[in-house]
């Protein structure tokens, strides 16, 4: 007892951290998992319904509907996500001119700065059928009609996918290139000397040492999946909704604008489950723990 | 290195020959392509923000303003009052980041200390936030958030990500680097444990200070979800949730006369300012954070 009271300014110093954690992440995450239980209303009372809020979730079909685009949008994302950035980090590093390096980095990162009403704001001016900048480019390539990206199914998904990955490519190109610069130089000696050519450095010496990155961004990007919801919230339109409603916003529908607070905590509930799944599968498959 | 050294390694050096060289235009293309698909969207934004209403609404590729004008801005600013959901964006940026910047650096020297009794209880406590993903517990802090009487409030949106676990351990890695042995004999002379995290730990890790802070200031000056969530009252909008309704919603807007493109340029623009400032910091610091926050145990 009295090694913890030398300690007590620094035990004062950490209230109001944990009090911050306790109100603000403990104490929701067990309110809502009662309320998901509960028939809640914001007045009266709140009777307990067994799992009949998540039996409402799993009866509705516009649930699953969400979790099919959730994943198509979200694996699509993934992959080409996951591509992209190393191509870049690559490329970047068999450039010589460091000003040249330094200025493309530059403005690679640049797109991640903004949120998603700025992002996605410029790039539904800049796809609009009539005056916007893209479809203006495909006419001078000789393309005859303008194509309304922004309302049209065919084409929903591949926006929200692209865009996704036109806004974080950069930022996961400079943890590539942070770990290209720490490969220790003699490496690339040893294989020089082997009579390496430039392809063979990037196979058998670049792309090996960025492992680790690899896996701890597919790690950061499986997380991001299921909390797609900005993006979503701010680029969708009644015509495309249907092809591009992810899961997020299911639970916001359901919680902000019908007030079924019980059914939008389930389907919260779902997607935690689901998170702490796909972790568990994605630590498997990458064997993230093995460094 | 001598210099017949440095002529060896050149004249081995794999970047000669006529494949490599057209690798490398090839490469300087596609890198050129690009960047460009990154430059194209800002100039174009940029530049239609800056010209009238008229020539905003033309078909073309605009790269420089048609027809210079600032009425755009002075639309969105004056007569859409962007300047009420700039100002409560500037309240909610500087006060969240202070304070987050405080806590979690303060969190972050307790955890520092040696032989301190429970640190590793704390340690997975904090840890464990980490791991619980903020957006599906959204309605259940909307819960809270009402019941605390918060709603409708600046004050809700500061409180949302005041504390974080990444900030407390990248604060923390900071500090590790700060010699023990000063703490110590500061106490000795009687300092207490408050007086040698302000006068001591804060100046040391100067460079921790600075990265958390942009990454808080640029995650805060973004911040998104929260606001959707708790405000309501127009005269609490920040600047994403107005910003939202004047680009995205046509037909949300309190005025009767037609939104031009220029407008909502201008008002993209306006929110791009604040962050196009520290961008030259945001990057010194950013991959020096990454690596100290990677490194988490």
């Amino acid at each position: 007892m009295k090694a913890v009271w030398k300690f007590k300014s620094l035990y004062l110093m950490m209230i109001p951290i944990m009090a911050y954690f306790a109100i603000f992440s403990y104490y929701p995450l067990v309110r809502g998992l009662t309320i998901s239980f509960q028939d809640f209303r914001l007045i009266g009372n709140r009777p307990f319904i067994g799992f009949q809020n998540y039996g409402t979730v799993l009866k509705d079909s516009s649930f699953w509907h969400v979790l099919e685009n959730t994943l198509l949008l979200g694996g699509g994302t993934l992959i080409i996500g996951f591509i992209m950035p190393i191509l870049l980090a690559l490329s970047l590093n068999e450039v010589f001119s460091t000003w040249f390096k330094k200025v493309t980095q530059m403005v690679v990162y640049l797109p991640h700065l903004f949120s998603w009403v700025v992002v996605g704001g410029m790039w539904i001016m800049m796809l609009s059928p009539d005056t916007g900048i893209v479809n203006q480019l495909l006419k001078l390539l000789g393309s005859d009609k303008p194509i309304a990206f922004m309302s049209s199914e065919s084409y929903a998904r591949w926006v929200m996918i692209l865009t996704s990955v036109w806004k974080e490519m950069g930022f996961t190109c400079i943890l590539y290139l942070a770990a290209i610069v720490s490969i220790n130089p003699a490496l690339y000696e040893a294989a020089r000397i082997d009579g390496a050519n430039r392809w063979q450095l990037v196979r058998f010496v670049t792309l090996p040492s960025l492992v680790t990155t690899m896996k701890v961004v597919v790690m950061l990007n499986v997380l991001g999946i299921l909390r797609m919801f900005d993006q979503i919230f701010v680029m969708r339109n009644g015509a495309i909704a249907k092809s591009v409603d992810v899961l997020m916003m299911y639970t916001y529908q359901k919680g902000i604008m019908e007030f079924k607070i019980g059914v939008a905590t389930a389907a919260g509930f779902l997607v935690i489950v689901a998170t702490l799944l796909i972790t568990f599968i994605t630590r498997a498959i990458i064997r993230y723990d093995e460094g | 290195m001598t210099r017949g050294e440095n002529d060896r390694m050149k004249s081995n050096n794999p970047h000669t020959g006529w494949a490599s060289r057209s690798f490398d235009t090839l490469n300087i293309l596609l890198l050129l392509i690009t960047v460009a698909t990154m430059v194209i969207p800002f100039l174009n934004t940029f530049a239609l923000a800056f010209s009238t209403n008229f020539a905003s609404m033309q078909p073309g590729i605009v790269l420089f303003p048609k027809e210079f004008s600032i009425e755009g801005f002075s639309t969105v600013w004056n007569r859409m009052q962007l300047y009420i959901p700039f100002v409560n964006n500037i309240i909610v940026t500087v006060v969240g980041t202070v304070g987050h910047v405080l806590l979690c650096s303060m969190a972050g020297y307790v955890l520092v200390q040696q032989g301190l009794p429970g640190k590793k209880w704390m340690v997975s406590l904090i840890l464990l936030t980490m791991t619980i993903p903020g957006e599906a517990i959204m309605i259940p802090l909307y819960v809270v958030n009402k019941e605390l009487g918060l709603l409708n409030t600046l004050t809700s949106l500061i409180l949302s990500g005041l504390v974080s676990g990444f900030s407390i351990l990248l604060m923390r890695n900071f500090f590790m680097t700060v010699p023990s042995e000063m703490g110590e004999s500061a106490r000795i002379d009687g300092a207490g444990d408050f007086r040698i995290f302000v006068t001591m730990y804060l100046p040391l890790a100067s460079a921790g200070l600075a990265t958390v802070s942009l990454f808080e200031f640029v995650s805060r000056w973004n911040q998104f979800t929260p606001a959707l969530l708790y405000i309501n009252d127009h005269a609490k909008y920040t600047l994403q949730i107005a910003l939202k309704s004047l680009i995205i919603d046509t037909d949300s807007t309190s005025s009767n006369f037609v939104i031009t493109t220029n407008v909502r340029m201008a008002g993209i623009v306006i929110a791009l300012i604040p962050l196009i400032i520290i961008y030259p910091y945001v990057q010194k610091y950013f991959v020096k954070g990454i690596m100290v926050g990677a490194n988490k145990e």
